[in-house]
């Protein structure tokens, strides 16, 4: 019996971590999604305006900085997030959406717009590193292991986002107008949906997602220009597993690479998670090169 | 006078003031950003060859360099392996990693190779900074054993040595490019960046073709990531960077892709712009990538293109400079 107590006990601490690790990814990958699983267009600033929010959000709450409170700081940073978006989309996209090979070259210019980002953070706010306010304050005791009432809050609000997101895609006006640009442009643009501004919409939307997710993170992260990196590749695994086109197949993605990193953790070591993590990631793309739950 | 010999000549005129630049100039910062130059130009050049003349965006090449570099320092530092046995470990660990990466991309396309091979890199990077013990972690891996001849070590007279050796491997990369283009193997490979569909059909093996081109490609990257480590005598986590891939992608933007002098052109006017805009600090990264923005939309062809652009001007056509080989439509 006394095995089977270790065995269980492990694997409750293992399901907790990979659920709270899980729920970050779900929450990194939200506004990476929208844009990929619709547009089909990888925004390699994604993870560079989570930094970017986390510092707006800085600024605006800390006392060091304007000190008018969080619940301003997260509301003022959310704004600059979607503005900064639709800049991008004006900027970086917008004027070669014209070429017919428009998703890679969007790679570079989005890849130069993350570097120009970061090292516009850089500039502005210096090497120093900050850090937000959490949402909700005091720890929860699960099944062995601590875990936030931030992270607490991350669990419940990152499904529900990605929910909300799926039921936007699915059933409003807007939602499906974009996935409509995204199957045939020229068609949408013959029954009438003005494809510019689809784009706007969608860049916006992420961006602001990926600001809620820059937040989020800064408050348990310290805020560096280079924040958004690592989530920016967590993001990268989980909607190219999850696959092209599928909001579950991200959510799927999300889970899958959560808990395998918490196993890999618990049993192989923190040393060679990611080691870990890259071979599942290749094992299943040569199986299913379209993802989990992509179509072919 | 027509144009390939004039090309010859252009040639020989630009190695020979490379080869002569040491023996007039001793100047210790100009020798430094010539040798830096030079090994971007090798760097690029061979990224050329996936990402221009394959057509395969592959964004793991700079991790090839860095791997070539720790390869090296790892095994002449701790290991006390030779350093002149550091480059051939250098080249293979780099042909090693290639290997890896080639693997799950030989059945992907498009965007997901880049996605593929730029996960890879960022991989690599968490996995040096996990190994603190063998790589140094966040800080680097320091005092990496240099090349000595006797008596005689390679950072003498304004580390003169370090130059030719660059030199000489920006030699080889030339050369071996001008094999590459005009080899069956080259070809093949330009074929299936054209048009897949009828390469296969024409009996050319797909899975083969890409694997030898990752492994070619590879060489470089290892060798000068080799020579580098021994050269600044440190290999750091900042070599799988973003900064680095940004750099070293605006240079082959920027010179042109899909061309044989267009990447070495690239790496020489893009590393001095970047010295003269280094007291901006930071800024200059926006100069930079506000570049590659400005490049892509106004001028795909690069400065290779301008010769064509130039053509088009005098003969009065209208129309920007020749889309490069590599922006065309994948499919």
């Amino acid at each position: 019996m006394a095995l089977l107590d270790t065995l269980l006990l492990a694997l409750k601490t293992t399901f907790v971590s990979g659920l709270v690790l899980a729920s970050l990814y779900v929450l990194m990958a939200s506004g990476l999604a929208l844009v990929w699983n619709t547009l089909g267009i990888f925004n390699f600033t994604h993870g560079a305006i989570m930094a970017a929010a986390a510092y707006v959000a800085w600024q605006i709450s800390d006392p060091k900085g304007y000190g008018l409170g969080l619940a301003a700081g997260i509301v003022g940073a959310l704004i600059a997030s979607g503005v900064m978006g639709l800049v991008i989309n004006r900027l970086l996209i917008a004027p070669f959406l014209n070429q017919k090979n428009v998703v890679l070259i969007a790679v570079m210019t989005t890849l130069s717009g993350a570097f120009f980002i970061e090292n516009s953070a850089l500039l502005i706010w210096g090497p120093r590193i900050k850090q937000l306010e959490k949402v909700v304050d005091g720890n929860l005791r699960v099944a062995g292991t601590v875990i936030s009432g931030h992270e607490v809050v991350i669990i419940v609000i990152a499904p529900l986002l990605m929910l909300g997101l799926w039921a936007f895609l699915k059933f409003t006006w807007t939602g499906r107008a974009i996935r409509a640009v995204a199957q045939n442009r020229e068609f949408a643009e013959l029954s009438g949906i003005d494809v510019r501004r689809m784009y706007a919409v969608a860049f916006a939307t992420a961006a602001m997602l990926a600001g809620f997710a820059g937040i989020m993170l800064g408050a348990i992260r310290f805020i560096t220009p280079g924040l958004g990196a690592e989530p920016l590749l967590k993001a990268l695994i989980v909607v190219i597993l999850g696959g092209l086109g599928s909001i579950p197949g991200t959510i799927l993605g999300a889970y899958v690479v959560g808990f395998s990193e918490a196993l890999s953790t618990y049993y192989i070591g923190a040393y060679w998670t990611q080691a870990v993590l890259f071979l599942i990631f290749i094992a299943i793309l040569l199986i299913r090169p379209s993802g989990l739950l992509g179509k072919d | 006078m027509n144009v390939t010999a004039f090309n010859r000549i252009l040639t020989v005129a630009f190695f020979a003031v490379l080869f002569i630049l040491p023996l007039v100039n001793s100047d210790s910062y100009i020798r430094h950003i010539s040798i830096i130059a030079i090994m971007y130009a090798v760097l690029v050049s061979s990224w050329n060859v996936t990402l221009g003349y394959g057509g395969v965006f592959n964004f793991g090449h700079m991790a090839f360099f860095a791997i070539g570099a720790y390869a090296t320092g790892v095994m002449t530092k701790t290991f006390d392996v030779s350093p002149w046995w550091g480059m051939p470990i250098g080249v293979v660990a780099a042909v090693i990693a290639s290997v890896i990466v080639c693997l799950p991309v030989l059945r992907l396309k498009g965007i997901y190779v880049i996605l593929v091979t730029f996960a890879f890199t960022q991989l690599c990077l968490q996995i040096v900074l996990n190994q603190r013990d063998l790589t140094g972690g966040n800080f680097g891996l320091v005092s990496i054993p240099p090349l000595e001849i006797g008596a005689f070590s390679f950072r003498d007279f304004q580390n003169a040595g370090y130059y030719y050796l660059a030199l000489l491997l920006l030699v080889v990369t030339l050369l071996a490019m001008l094999w590459f283009r005009r080899s069956h193997f080259g070809r093949s490979v330009i074929a299936f960046r054209d048009n897949e569909t009828y390469a296969i059909s024409r009996g050319l093996p797909l899975a083969k073709v890409r694997l030898m081109t990752f492994m070619f490609s590879a060489v470089f990257p290892g060798a000068v990531g080799s020579v580098y480590a021994q050269y600044v005598r440190s290999a750091s986590p900042d070599m799988f960077g973003f900064s680095f891939l940004t750099l070293a992608l605006s240079m082959l933007l920027l010179g042109g892709v899909g061309t044989i002098w267009g990447p070495i052109a690239g790496a020489f006017v893009f590393t001095i712009i970047s010295e003269l805009l280094t007291p901006l600090g930071p800024g200059r990264y926006l100069v930079t990538a506000t570049l590659i923005v400005l490049v892509l939309r106004f001028f795909p062809g690069g400065l290779a293109g301008i010769p064509e652009f130039a053509g088009q001007l005098l003969k009065g056509r209208s129309g920007a400079a020749g889309d490069p080989a590599m922006l065309k439509d994948e499919k």
